[in-house]
């Protein structure tokens, strides 16, 4: 509890801040494409498999997409892993990452085999997708070996996070055993947070892609409709008759309007469980390591998961107003009219929920201050803003009434088939927003995290200032004599 | 309708016309039949029409009967040495233990057999409910069904409290303390189970007879009723037993209601859902598949129970501070959930939120009024379904996190 009083970030050296600020960036632009792998890996076995039972061109067409897609966001994901790895944590933090890695040693090791397998699928896929369509069963066992190989290769590297913030065994450093480390107290709320997580967020950018090409086919038809008789510029879907290159748009519309609602249904499903995981994550967070729970909550972080609050408020209100638009678009007006009521509610929580429960910077400052007293009393608390009751009441009403809405718009999509290719471009905006929200979430939940363990890089352990180690190695104790239960 | 001149009943002539000359065996079987009428009632039960496709997903329901059965043995051979006394009852497990020859795998079979019937019960309600056979006629098919889905919880939770071990003796402490979270009226239940304020003898009576009289007896109505409801409206199956294959659907379905063998059409249904498009009789086409699966489950309760037991603790020591009560995995779940309520919430979450999804389960066939049967045009009651389904499974491997990190 000392040092966490003596190194708060304010004091942290100059170097240690651009080091920590390098490592925030290039890890967290390597998790926005590793993440979308793994969750698109998923959505690609789905679209397959429902394009072989049902002969779904528009899912064949996605899957292919989406494969295509591998090529670029890997080798660009892979890039940044390696100088991630190779610059930042053995150049820039090498006595943490090495001691670090002494006793994860076989966590790394897998999680590098892992690489190795995805490399040889992943490619083998992206260089033979047409070709191997006679062969679909096949090819979907392939992507389904992809899967198996990727979400154990995030598994494994949620190992290392999780031992990271809650260490198995409070103050022991090393040697504790890998079974324990795989049962570290949050490591299977975080594998869980970020399975989910992650097929949400592919399904997000699917949405922001679908919603950015529907809004460029649909602009060239406005222009159309504007300018009578002129004659379109044929070269983005080549020499076609006039009549051909509209059917042609037509067709594009109707599937990046279907691909937007399916990318979507995703981002916005998976969110919704994502607030009951995530509270249990922070559960247990709570229970085991209680000095980064309490910085989420009340110190310079709650600010932040503060405004995760609000992100995942907005993504819950700009879903909510696409269902009503594309209902409404496709002339369901009485279940349009229900998700507009749903959506003044979710606004209605979202202004009650986003209050803050106090505006300093540091919840000890304000103690010290004498002005942890409500702001009608002249302090700064709002009593509205804590977390509990009011947020936790906030966040189970946003959790049932989004849970209503994607119920009644599926159920609206089933009774009343919709024709694909009419919703409105304001829709398609909401998309886009929808998905960015889902990756700036991504993103702040990172952030949060990984300061939540401040002054500490392995809590209790390492200390980020100077990388101290606190303990000494234990002996290296053969892996078949080390405990396996608790 | 018999011809002019022809007897209506055969006992009309009894005397009159002489008697086929037969064994001893089947003299012995003719004047059972005679006196009680088995063969017909045996006929009835064999020759009835189940439909024919996807018939091994109907084996849950006779598997679970079968595990049931198994429970009862196994049961009965426990009682023949089991003392339901604070003083006795660790000992006789004992005794039973390291004693009696077969002892330790009876109990072994018991625990499992309870194991294997919890997972049972579940895939037979989660099948049931995917394939929508809830519905009308059958709303109470399920409401039984899900009460006894409660009673084997029930029957499970107080059989953990019967060894008198160090975990039954705390599991006890806890589940008995649980009634008194109830305003007004939990004090006084916990205190009528308890047999006073703590845990001692008269609580281990009290759920000794709850355990193998007073829950048996009403499994054993509720099996009869569930079964009986099975038979009065016949097994739905699901909705691909329902499919028309016809340019002329209404004509087809009309063909099957006129051409239909009992228990069909059943009476209250859609005519679309009145008859399976092709059935078969039970015996032996159903039958052979059922005793496939409750063979199998049988021989899995078998094998665990010789490989792992049943776990005997310690005995039952109230004075002890380092003991942490540990719950069964089915429990996992709620005792999960309970984590994350404020102390003074755990009333709520117990009996609020159980309340609530009990209710919800029971009510299900009058919530889910759309007539459709297949799950895809079903989302309003499946996706919420498996959200709960998703909440439950994360909560129980919560749980068995949390005991690695105890």
């Amino acid at each position: 509890m000392q040092l966490i009083l003596t190194l708060n970030p304010t004091s942290i050296p100059g170097t240690v801040l651009t080091n920590t600020v390098a490592v925030g960036m290039v890890a967290l632009l390597h998790v926005l494409f590793a993440t979308f792998l793994i969750g698109s890996c998923t959505l690609v076995a789905l679209s397959e498999l429902i394009s072989m039972v049902t002969h779904d061109e528009r899912h064949e067409r996605l899957a292919r997409s989406l494969v295509h897609a591998w090529g670029y966001v890997f080798s660009t994901g892979a890039a940044i892993a390696i100088f991630f790895v190779v610059f930042i944590l053995v150049g820039l933090w090498g006595r943490f990452f090495v001691t670090f890695q002494q006793f994860t040693f076989w966590v790394w090791f897998f999680e590098a085999l892992t690489f190795v397998g995805e490399i040889v699928l992943l490619y083998v896929l992206y260089a033979n997708w047409e070709r191997m369509r006679r062969y679909r069963m096949a090819r979907l066992g392939m992507v389904l070996l992809l899967n198996i190989d990727q979400w154990f290769q995030m598994f494994l590297i949620d190992v290392i996070a999780s031992q990271m913030l809650t260490p198995t065994v409070q103050g022991a450093t090393v040697n504790m055993g890998y079974v324990l480390q795989f049962l570290n107290p949050t490591n299977l709320p975080l594998t869980i947070h970020r399975t989910v997580g992650n097929i949400a967020w592919a399904g997000a950018l699917v949405a922001f892609t679908a919603a950015f090409q529907y809004l460029r086919v649909t602009r060239r038809q406005e222009a159309r409709a504007l300018v009578p008789g002129r004659r379109e510029p044929v070269r983005a879907l080549g020499a076609m008759p006039e009549g051909e290159l509209v059917r042609e748009r037509n067709r594009e519309a109707a599937y990046w309007d279907w691909a937007g609602q399916w990318g979507m249904l995703f981002a916005f499903g998976l969110t919704i469980v994502q607030i009951w995981v995530g509270y249990s994550y922070a559960k247990e967070i709570q229970l085991h390591s209680l000095d980064s729970w309490y910085q989420m909550m009340y110190g310079w972080i709650s600010n932040i998961f503060l405004a995760q609050f609000a992100g995942l408020g907005l993504i819950f209100i700009f879903g909510v107003a696409y269902f009503w638009q594309r209902l409404k678009a496709a002339g369901q007006y009485v279940t349009a009219r229900r998700h507009q009521i749903a959506l003044i509610l979710l606004i209605l929580l979202w202004l009650f929920g986003i209050q803050p429960a106090w505006f300093a910077g540091s919840y000890p400052d304000i103690v010290a201050a004498h002005l942890a007293k409500p702001f009608w009393d002249g302090g700064l608390e709002d009593p509205l803003g804590f977390f509990f009751p009011w947020k936790v009441m906030v966040l189970i009403a946003d959790m049932l009434i989004a849970l209503y809405a994607v119920t009644s718009y599926v159920r609206a999509r089933v009774r009343t088939p919709m024709t694909m290719g009419q919703a409105t471009r304001g829709s398609q905006r909401l998309l886009i927003s929808l998905a960015v929200m889902v990756g700036l979430m991504m993103l702040i939940m990172g952030i949060i995290r990984e300061s939540s363990r401040s002054p500490y890089l392995v809590n209790q352990n390492i200390v980020i200032n100077h990388q101290v180690i606190l303990q000494q190695p234990a002996p290296n104790i053969p892996l078949s004599q080390r405990p396996i239960g608790p | 309708m018999p011809g002019a001149g022809e007897p209506e009943e055969r006992g009309d002539f009894a005397g009159i016309v002489p008697e086929p000359v037969l064994g001893p065996f089947r003299r012995s079987v003719a004047w059972l039949d005679d006196r009680t009428g088995f063969t017909g009632l045996l006929h009835n039960a064999l020759y009835e029409a189940v439909p024919k496709q996807g018939g091994w997903a109907y084996t849950l329901g006779s598997a679970t009967l079968v595990v049931i059965l198994v429970q009862f043995f196994t049961g009965i051979f426990l009682l023949l040495d089991y003392v339901p006394s604070p003083t006795e009852a660790y000992q006789s497990l004992l005794y039973l233990r390291t004693n009696d020859f077969f002892g330790d795998w009876i109990r072994g079979i018991h625990l499992w057999g309870a194991y294997v019937l919890m997972l049972l019960i579940g895939i037979h309600a989660l099948r049931t409910f995917i394939s929508a056979s809830y519905k009308a006629p059958r709303e109470l098919n399920w409401i039984s069904g899900v009460m006894l889905f409660f009673l084997v919880l029930a029957l499970a939770i107080t059989g953990a409290m019967l060894p008198w071990d160090q975990a039954s003796y705390w599991t006890a402490v806890v589940v008995t303390n649980i009634p008194h979270y109830l305003p007004v009226i939990g004090n006084g239940i916990r205190a009528l189970w308890r047999g006073g304020n703590f845990v001692g003898p008269v609580t281990l009576t009290r759920t000794f007879a709850l355990h193998v009289w007073v829950l048996p007896a009403l499994l054993l109505g509720l099996i009869g009723a569930h079964l009986y409801l099975l038979r009065r409206h016949g097994e739905f199956g699901s909705w691909v037993n329902y499919e028309t294959t016809t340019d002329n659907p209404e004509k087809e379905i009309a063909e099957r209601i006129r051409h239909a063998e009992p228990p069909y059409p059943a009476r209250g249904s859609q005519p679309k859902y009145a008859v399976p498009r092709e059935t078969v009789d039970f015996f032996p086409d159903q039958v052979f598949k059922d005793t496939v699966v409750s063979l199998g489950l049988v021989v899995l309760i078998f094998v665990m129970a010789v490989l792992s037991g049943a776990p005997l603790d310690g005995p039952a020591n109230p004075a002890t501070l380092t003991y942490v009560p540990t719950p069964e995995w089915f429990y996992l779940p709620l005792d999960q959930l309970l984590v994350f309520f404020p102390t003074a919430l755990i009333g709520f979450g117990v009996f609020v939120i159980v309340g609530i999804g009990a209710t919800l389960m029971l009510a299900l066939p009058f919530i889910d009024r759309n007539p459709e049967r297949h799950p895809i045009r079903r989302p309003d009651v499946l996706v919420p379904a498996f959200f709960l389904i998703f909440t439950v499974i994360y909560l129980a491997m919560l749980g068995v996190n949390r005991l690695y990190n105890l």
